[in-house]
């Protein structure tokens, strides 16, 4: 299992379109993957669970990853989230 | 270039625009090229330096009544400029006649002289709904197009996706089938219209079964001659990683004769009922098209919930970088 805690950076927070490409970035892994918030947890592979987290601008979040292929899942969505989802 | 000659034109049309020729057979021979049609009131007056030639002519009240304050020299002249014109014929409309010379003109330089019962306006709507039907742009596909709640449903795929097998079940579920395997498609009004490329009837092939008639097996309701086309669905196999949507905020669009229509790529894998699917795409839509869309509305709600946890964040004590201290309480 992998777990790191990252800051959302980009200014409109998690909402439709960054959620997508997320979820849609760590769908290409094996790994399963869940999303941690203030003691609450989705799956980072479900739209719907990602968007209902509505993670705001500067809000941390726990990135949890468990399978063969867990640390590079981790390594492109914290890429994706530090490169603000190429939005600000 | 899309061509028909003025005797198919007659043959198809004379009883519904109450046609009578006034000519020779022979003077049948000319060919209609334009889907457009056209009152000759300025050539009639002299003026042919801008003509658009291969439309039919249509000789209405004014321009009979113009024609009888020509002397008879005038007359024949201007007539003789008009059919110089590449005029495939000439339709008066109301039942009204020309002057006999022009009739014999008309034999001498092979065009068509056709009287219409019908009012200038209804013979102009006529031939214009007429002509754009021959003139559309057309092409054939392979698919499978049924009217799902009213709307167009055009489904596509490879061979053995089960275009056919989805098809069925629907027109079970109480929906009506266009055409089942080729489909002809064409661009009328701004819209794209599509039947089935096959006047043979409404069969269809299931694998394991073989040829279904569904107006006999359902009905002469589960079965539409035409359908305006409003949602391409492709259905395709299911494979991990590839992009499918999933909010539906973002709208992608197949082109078919430069007309724009939503697709959306369906995978398909056992044990997914794909006609409900198809159903719940065909009310979204429907529910788009009066105002609302759920992608946006679920959006819009992550979005407020975001706003506010911002603001409650921002109405925080301020916090600076040289102060440490309040940013850890925070």
């Amino acid at each position: 299992m992998t777990t790191r805690s990252i800051k959302v950076e980009n200014r409109l927070g998690l909402h439709a379109r960054p959620s997508a490409l997320l979820v849609k970035t760590a769908t290409k892994y094996r790994a399963d993957f869940f999303i941690e918030r203030g003691g609450e947890r989705v799956n980072g592979k479900s739209i719907m669970g990602v968007m209902m987290l509505a993670a705001e601008h500067g809000s941390e979040l726990t990135l949890i990853a468990d399978g063969i292929d867990e640390k590079y899942l981790i390594d492109e969505v914290v890429d994706l989230i530090q490169s603000r989802f190429n939005e600000d | 270039m899309k061509e028909i000659t003025v005797r198919e034109f007659f043959d198809a049309r004379k009883k519904d625009l109450a046609l009578s020729l006034n000519t020779e057979l022979e003077t049948l021979n000319k060919k209609i090229t334009s889907p457009h049609v056209n009152r000759p009131g300025l050539a009639l007056s002299g003026y042919l330096e801008v003509f658009s030639s291969g439309r039919i002519q249509i000789f209405g009240e004014t321009e009979v009544r113009y024609l009888q304050t020509m002397r008879d020299d005038t007359l024949y002249n201007r007539i003789k400029d008009l059919f110089t014109m590449d005029v495939p014929c000439i339709i008066i409309s109301k039942g009204l006649s020309l002057p006999l010379i022009i009739e014999h003109l008309a034999n001498d330089m092979q065009i068509a002289i056709l009287t219409s019962r019908l009012s200038t306006v209804h013979l102009i709507q006529h031939l214009i709904r007429y002509l754009q039907d021959v003139f559309s742009l057309e092409k054939t596909i392979h698919a499978t197009l049924i009217d799902v709640f009213g709307l167009g449903i055009l489904l596509t795929g490879k061979s053995g996706i089960g275009k056919s097998e989805c098809a069925l079940d629907l027109v079970h579920r109480g929906h009506s089938l266009v055409g089942d395997d080729l489909i002809t498609l064409r661009f009328i009004d701004e819209h794209l219209i599509g039947k089935s490329g096959r006047d043979f009837g409404h069969f269809m092939e299931i694998r394991g079964v073989g040829f279904v008639n569904v107006e006999k097996m359902f009905g002469i309701e589960r079965v539409r001659r035409s359908k305006t086309i409003d949602l391409q669905i492709e259905l395709m196999p299911w494979q991990e990683n590839l992009d499918y949507e999933r909010i539906g905020l973002a709208n992608t669009y197949a082109e078919h004769l430069g007309v724009k229509i939503p697709i959306i790529y369906l995978p398909v894998s056992p044990g997914k009922s794909v006609s409900v699917i198809i159903e719940v795409a065909a009310m979204n839509m429907i529910l788009k098209s009066v105002g609302y869309d759920a992608a946006e509305d679920f959006n819009r709600r992550v979005q407020e919930e975001i706003r506010k946890k911002s603001m409650m964040k921002n109405t925080a004590p301020i916090t600076s970088k040289n102060n440490d201290d309040t940013l850890d309480k925070g």
